[in-house]
């Protein structure tokens, strides 16, 4: 019995349980063998009576689409089925059979429902919808987070009682109620007082120091000249690390905290960070502190470690794009302004971009350079020139930073790609009127673009040429086919039961669904650009439902920290990070949220077919 | 003590109820489907390996119910060996037994209407029945003067079967051995799990798993009976 117990221990869900209830569990299992090629369960027969776990061989999952028999899931040992016609007590929805000699324990039912009505991790694990598994799955995972940053809330982090001054008083009343009550900043606001409004601001002793004694303003000078309004501000609900985020992002370092419209309090950035034991969001203060380019060289490592750290501390894969976007800035911020000082002033206002997955926010480990630039159109002769240098230099300098070389040469220094804003629009409404293989192509990268420096407002000036796409029936089918290429590998799973095939968890994965979320917000004409925030944009005017939108994302963030879990481990082995995970080398829960990932991801290609009728496209 | 002594006398001529019962049946319908049938596969733990001088230390078993082995129904009890019978140092380490252990343990007195309990009209499944089968009926005949009844289906015999077709349908070489009748090497030898450390109710579940992974092969097309199956490894 023991050892049905340990190998119970061995996979998840069992390993969640109280050792008592797994005991439990094996003492009242089954044993069967199944012969090679018996139907175990079979579509639309009688309900399933047991919980079954593969203990050796492996079950095939059949689906039965019109004529066609669909393999799949292939499941081997430790996996389990049956389960979700087990909880509906209603036929199985899928054939079972065994592709070779299987011997599988059985749990009865009254003990499958009495250890999910007594563990909710049991309870979850087996859900009878697959959309639930995969939100629950990440759920477990996002429970496993550092408590300090993702569990905890700015509410719980409000100590301090909030004074308020008026935007009418002076600086010197300001400072003297900061020295008295001990504190670095003040909420400014008139009555009601607290309500969070247009006027509702503050002002902190930084500005004190910068904005009123470095000006030579004198100490009548009123609050409401030099404070902060309106101010940023987030709900108690938030968590701590989103409130660190968007100091970060804003370079702030007190956050006002409001309930339903007011505000109850202020946090500040010493709140946080003395909350969690290691600071894994250090990286954007030394990018600003470093005092030459060679401080910079190793900056992608640093990149790195911090993106280890965050792993660690089970920190969301958009929160870990964030944080790296908001070092990537910083770091894009200081080299342009450095070589601006070098070269002079720009001849017209530009924007600096960057494309695909920098674009998309999700730049995680090392990557390479995707960028672009764009100048206002009334540029005199000399821009080209100037434009072309300062390129020039910022592309060397991110090769210095870390940062290889576009082997496709996408990047700014390429003419084609550094160009007035009028020739742009005329690019991008090319590529939506005429989608041609390359244009296809093309508006993969671009339209996944950021900008990351300059005066000149990009996303103004492209936003009414992407909008285009929304109705173009053509583009968005053509579109449509080319997100539908690559398809989840799941007839591969039986294949990886036999030798160490591996798996792509970039083209075969996450960019599977980068594809899908960018069809979705360029049909509902949205203008965001991360796949994550496209999918919630987009759900309700795009083709597709709430809970398949839901869906994809729970898969892309599953599948995103398995690659990013995997490239780490190859940095630490000191490897190069690759996207290939070798099948079997996967935890079994690591096995199962792949596969449930990217059956959903085939799931919504098929619906996405049928709306677009692709296979009907010459 | 004069009492007690006659009442045991007693009790050796005239076979307990239980027994005559069991003796009874009826036992499985051998034109059904051989997953249809009860079985219980049985193991013993004894003092050495002849009947005749050696005792019974420790029985177990498990049913198997519509080709499923039921893990509830899982029985392992010690069984006190006769008053005076010194058991062997060797047989106390092999079965990690303690000398206190079996002394403190049930008289198979005691033990008998459970063990026919679940015997009772099922097929007994053992492996290599001379040793197990050997005991139980010495331990019936001298207490009771009874013996087993029901069908009994060895799975070392099915193990011979299964190779001796093998080689007939050139699934296997000519020359390759005989299978090895050592329970847990066969039980790896067709990729199943063995049971935990040596002991009567592990070498029972593991033959168990064994018995329907051999049934299993020898009914490909689904339609093997209990009569062809004690046909291939019937005692």
């Amino acid at each position: 019995m023991e050892e049905i117990t340990s190998f119970l221990t061995g996979y998840p869900p069992f390993d969640q349980l109280p050792p008592q209830a797994v005991a439990r569990a094996a003492r009242g299992m089954q044993i069967e063998y199944f012969a090679t090629g018996q139907t175990i369960l079979e579509f639309g027969g009688a309900p399933a009576k047991f919980l079954y776990v593969v203990r050796k061989g492996g079950v095939d999952l059949l689906r039965e689409t019109g004529s066609e028999i669909e393999i799949f899931d292939t499941l081997g040992p430790g996996e389990a089925f049956g389960y979700p016609s087990l909880i509906r007590d209603q036929a199985p929805a899928v054939t079972v059979r065994a592709h070779t000699e299987t011997l599988a324990y059985l749990l009865p039912s009254e003990l499958f429902h009495r250890l999910r009505d007594e563990n909710p991790a049991f309870h979850r694990f087996f859900a009878a919808v697959a959309f639930d598994r995969l939100g629950f799955a990440l759920k477990v995972r996002q429970d496993r987070a550092d408590p300090a940053l993702f569990q905890t809330r700015l509410g719980d982090l409000v100590r301090r009682s909030l004074m308020v001054i008026s935007p009418d008083a002076t600086v010197r009343e300001a400072a003297q109620l900061m020295s008295k009550e001990g504190i670095s900043c003040l909420l400014v606001d008139l009555p009601p007082v607290g309500v969070l409004d247009h006027n509702t601001g503050i002002i902190t002793d930084r500005d004190l120091r910068n904005r009123v004694l470095a000006a030579g303003l004198p100490a009548d000078t009123l609050v409401r000249e030099v404070m902060t309004a309106p101010a940023l501000s987030l709900s108690i609900d938030s968590l701590a690390f989103e409130g660190l985020l968007l100091m970060l992002e804003r370079g702030i370092h007190h956050l006002p905290i409001s309930e339903q419209g007011v505000v109850v309090g202020m946090v500040t950035n010493t709140d946080i960070l003395r909350r969690q034991s290691r600071s894994p969001v250090f990286l954007p203060r030394q990018v600003d502190r470093a005092t030459g380019l060679d401080e910079l060289r190793n900056y992608t490592d640093q990149v790195a470690m911090t993106v280890s750290g965050l792993l660690d501390a089970g920190a969301r894969i958009a929160d870990i794009g964030r944080v790296v976007a908001v070092a990537h800035d910083a770091l894009h911020r200081r080299l342009l302004r450095d070589i601006e000082m070098e070269i002079g002033p720009p001849p017209v206002p530009y924007a600096w971009i960057v494309l695909g997955s920098e674009g998309r926010l999700e730049q995680t480990l090392r990557t390479d350079q995707d960028n672009a630039l764009i100048y206002a159109d009334d540029a005199p002769p000399e821009a080209p020139a100037y434009f072309r240098t300062l390129a020039h230099m910022m592309v060397e300098q991110l090769v210095a930073c870390g940062f290889p070389r576009c082997p496709g040469d996408v990047m700014a220094t390429n003419p084609q790609w550094c160009q007035p804003l009028a020739s742009w629009q005329a690019m991008f409404r090319r590529w939506i009127d005429v989608p041609e293989e390359e244009a296809l192509m093309r508006s993969s990268i671009f339209f996944d673009y950021r900008q990351l420096y300059g005066d000149l407002d990009a996303e103004a000036g492209l936003r009414s040429v992407i909008a285009r796409t929304q109705g173009n029936t053509i583009f968005l089918a053509r579109l449509a086919r080319a997100a539908l290429r690559a398809t989840p590998p799941l007839t591969f799973f039986r294949s990886v039961a036999l030798d160490d095939e591996r798996i792509d968890l970039k083209t075969r994965g996450t960019a599977m669904v980068v594809d899908l979320a960018r069809l979705f917000a360029l049909e509902a004409g949205r203008s965001e650009t991360g796949t994550l925030s496209r999918l919630q944009a987009s759900w309700p005017t795009a083709s597709v439902s709430q809970a398949a939108a839901e869906g994809l994302a729970d898969a892309f963030e599953l599948l995103s920290l398995l690659r990013l879990r995997h490239q780490h481990q190859q940095i630490t082995r000191g490897e190069e990070p690759t996207n290939l995970v070798v099948f079997p080398q996967l935890s079994p829960l690591e096995r199962r949220e792949l596969k449930e990932s990217l059956q959903i991801i085939a799931r919504i290609q098929r619906s996405v077919a049928m709306t677009y009728q692709t296979s009907r496209l010459g | 003590m004069v009492f007690l002594r006659n009442w045991d006398l007693f009790r050796k001529r005239e076979r307990p109820a239980v027994l005559q019962a069991y003796e009874a049946g009826p036992w499985p319908d051998p034109r059904s489907h051989w997953r249809d049938a009860s079985y219980v596969v049985l193991d013993v733990e004894t003092s050495g390996l002849d009947p005749r001088r050696d005792v019974l230390l420790a029985i177990g078993l498990v049913g198997i119910e519509g080709g499923r082995i039921r893990l509830d129904t899982c029985w392992r009890t010690l069984v006190r060996p006769p008053e005076g019978f010194l058991v062997d140092a060797s047989s106390i380490r092999i079965h990690n037994l303690t000398r206190a252990e079996v002394a403190e343990a049930p008289t198979f007195d005691a033990v008998l209407p459970s063990l026919i309990d679940h015997l009772a009209r099922r097929i007994l499944v053992v492996h290599v029945s001379q040793v197990d089968v050997g005991f139980l009926n010495r331990a019936l005949r001298t207490n009771y003067g009874g013996r087993l009844a029901g069908p009994i289906i060895d799975t070392a015999r099915l193990a011979m079967r299964l190779h001796d077709r093998a080689q007939i349908l050139g699934e296997i070489a000519h020359e390759q051995p005989a299978p090895t009748i050592q329970l847990r090497a066969l039980a790896t030898s067709m990729g199943l799990p063995v049971y935990g450390e040596h002991d009567a109710l592990n070498d029972a579940l593991t033959t168990a798993q064994l018995f329907l992974a051999q049934a299993t092969r020898l009914d490909p097309k689904g339609n093997l009976s209990i009569k062809s199956l004690l046909r291939s490894g019937g005692v």
